[in-house]
């Protein structure tokens, strides 16, 4: 990126903040000093395992309490392909969704907006939500047709519409897949967020995203939207080719934190890549949304260390590779 | 599969506004409030809902997809065949065919023409010089936007004397067919993503095929179509693949599988369309 670029980023930017005035769920982010972020990465060698006791550990581990929360649960539920591992498995789903009621949420819902297919029912019935989770059709929401509010300032447009349901829930978890992603590098829980941009205002795929810039649309949804929590699915990720044509990488974690881009930072780290160098992660750092450096995040659970699997990465992507 | 008491709910479910939300009790939204009164069509709850969807049009000729929604949207081509099918072809129709023709997608701008022209960055995955219709202006396009313009304007060609709408529809039909994957299917956007082949999916393999009816050089797709509507477990995916085949005159198969269900307005209402009333598609051949 050009340094005009990131000149007109900062105006438009601080544009946007000035700008903002928009619905009460949505403040700007605006957090000052940080202390170092919790990121929890939890070892879960297979969907099989006991995983309400796994996110209990990490939920734990980042001291997060959702006593009397409207918790929504936020999978990446894209399109289906019995060759890969594109979603969310449902089996990290229906697990969070009984470890938030446990830990005495008031409200635990799941909303998603696919960003390709737009039957979104018959997905949820081919990835075996509706099947496997308990009442989903009662608890879900499809955000890409839900009722919507706008919001003022996003990026360099005026306004962007987003779903009520989101909006008004007092934590979002960013139930993200790990996998690589053929324009961003790598899309985990603050890119799992373009899923909660309404196709019915904006079409399917959200072109609007792509035209402001990937990059740019995922740091101001996380913007928007930062009363959240990530638990990465990286029990079996997607490399190469991702996010729909890649293929299977079993990693064998589950990374958590209230940091998005802390815990896409060491999702990052554990799949070779530089975080550095992916340029969301260093725009969310240089705003102040989260931290990337590893100085700067308190690891819990696994070190990175040893649950480290390189990802394999397209030729664009080579130079992402962590050295280290 | 022909449901009896579908009609029932779609007329139980209206709003008080005259629209329909896409799923029951929620707000109204341009996308199902076409579909349910294109399916009731005839009846008093479509004109009201033609009342509705008349107060959305913007000074400019272009929709806006629900009441609060400040974005011009390709619901104007839904709003310029609902028209037509009611024989309005005043102010609203003739406002929402210009915005049609005006409407541009973002790929068009020379400078990324001349760029890709250069080959720095490999080859494009479609042509550059073709132009369809996007979801809302300024955007690229996408099977299912173009389609649906594409349906509109060959409905309008005969009642609108243009020169520029018939090198739109071709421009249109090109691009479909430029897209179309090597199955013979649609994906939903390009046929290919940084030269990698994509899949075809169902639903827009049925769109593409309405907005390319009187086409040449269909039969492998139409093909591909007729294995989809057996195959595919999704009930919006069978409804269009139902309506394409129809208008092209093939037999659509029995399903081979259980249809998913679906709480979803738009989708009963299609069901209701795919089984009674496909020739509201229809377009006769490509001008």
């Amino acid at each position: 990126m050009s340094p005009n670029r990131r000149e007109f980023l900062a105006v438009a930017g601080a544009s946007v903040f000035a700008g903002y005035a928009g619905f009460a769920g949505a403040t700007p982010a605006h957090r000052g000093p940080r202390k170092p972020s919790s990121v929890s990465v939890i070892k879960a060698k297979s969907y099989s395992d006991d995983l309400v006791s796994r996110i209990l550990d990490g939920v734990k581990q980042c001291g997060l309490d959702v006593r009397g929360q409207r918790v929504l649960l936020k999978p990446n539920l894209v399109e289906f392909d019995p060759k890969t591992c594109i979603n969310t498995d449902v089996s990290v789903v229906a697990a969070s969704l009984e470890a938030f009621h446990s830990l005495g949420a008031a409200e635990v819902k799941i909303g998603e907006g696919p960003g390709h297919r737009r039957d979104t029912y018959s997905i949820a019935e081919m990835t075996r939500y509706r099947s496997e989770i308990p009442k989903f059709d009662a608890l879900f929401t499809d955000l890409n047709r839900d009722d919507v509010s706008p919001i003022q300032g996003f990026a360099d447009r005026g306004e962007i519409y987003l779903p009520n349901t989101a909006l008004r829930a007092d934590l979002i978890v960013s139930l993200a897949k790990m996998k690589t992603h053929h324009w961003a590098g790598a899309t985990l829980s603050m890119k799992n967020f373009f899923g909660l941009v309404p196709g019915s205002v904006y079409g399917w795929p959200k072109n609007e995203l792509h035209q402001i810039g990937i990059d740019e649309s995922i740091v101001e949804l996380n913007r928007i939207f930062h009363r959240t929590f990530a638990i990465v699915d990286g029990i079996v990720g997607m490399e190469g080719n991702g996010p729909i044509q890649g293929t299977p990488k079993q990693v064998g974690v589950l990374v958590m934190g209230s940091d998005l881009p802390a815990v896409d930072a060491t999702c990052c780290r554990i799949m070779g890549i530089d975080p550095t160098r992916i340029e969301y992660l260093t725009m969310a750092s240089e705003r102040s949304l989260g931290a990337i450096e590893e100085a700067h995040i308190e690891q819990r659970g696994e070190t990175i260390k040893s649950v480290r699997t390189p990802f394999e990465l397209i030729a664009k992507f080579k130079e992402l590779r962590q050295i280290s | 599969m022909k449901d009896p008491t579908a009609a029932l709910r779609l007329r139980q479910t209206q709003n008080a506004d005259g629209g329909w939300g896409y799923f029951p009790g929620k707000q109204s939204w341009l996308e199902p409030t076409f579909y349910a009164a294109i399916a009731l069509h005839g009846e008093p709850a479509a004109d009201h809902a033609w009342e509705l969807l008349k107060s959305w049009q913007a000074a400019d000729g272009g929709w806006r997809p629900s009441a609060d929604v400040q974005v011009p949207s390709w619901g104007t081509s839904l709003c310029v065949t609902l028209a037509q099918s009611r024989g309005e072809l005043g102010a609203p129709f003739q406002k929402g065919v210009q915005w049609l023709l005006s409407s541009k997608e973002a790929e068009l701008a020379l400078w990324k023409r001349l760029l890709f022209r250069t080959r720095l960055f490999g080859e494009p995955d479609r042509n550059l010089d073709l132009m369809g219709w996007p979801w809302k202006p300024g955007q690229v396009s996408w099977v299912e936007p173009n389609t649906h313009a594409i349906v509109a304007l060959k409905q309008a060609a005969p009642k609108v004397s243009s020169p520029r709408l018939r090198e739109r529809i071709r421009m249109g039909e090109a691009e479909l067919l430029d897209v179309r994957c090597a199955d013979g299917g649609w994906n939903y956007g390009s046929h290919r993503a940084l030269q990698v082949d994509l899949v075809a999916f169902p639903e827009t393999t049925g769109l593409a095929l309405i907005g390319l009816q009187g086409c040449p050089d269909l039969e492998k797709s139409l093909a591909l179509a007729t294995r989809m509507a057996g195959e595919t477990t999704s009930p919006l995916a069978r409804a269009w693949l139902t309506i394409a085949l129809r208008l092209h005159g093939e037999e659509v198969p029995p399903s081979t599988v259980e249809i998913t269900s679906s709480p979803e307005i738009m989708i009963a209402a299609l069901n209701i369309i795919a089984e009674e009333k496909p020739e509201f598609f229809r377009t006769g051949g490509t001008t």
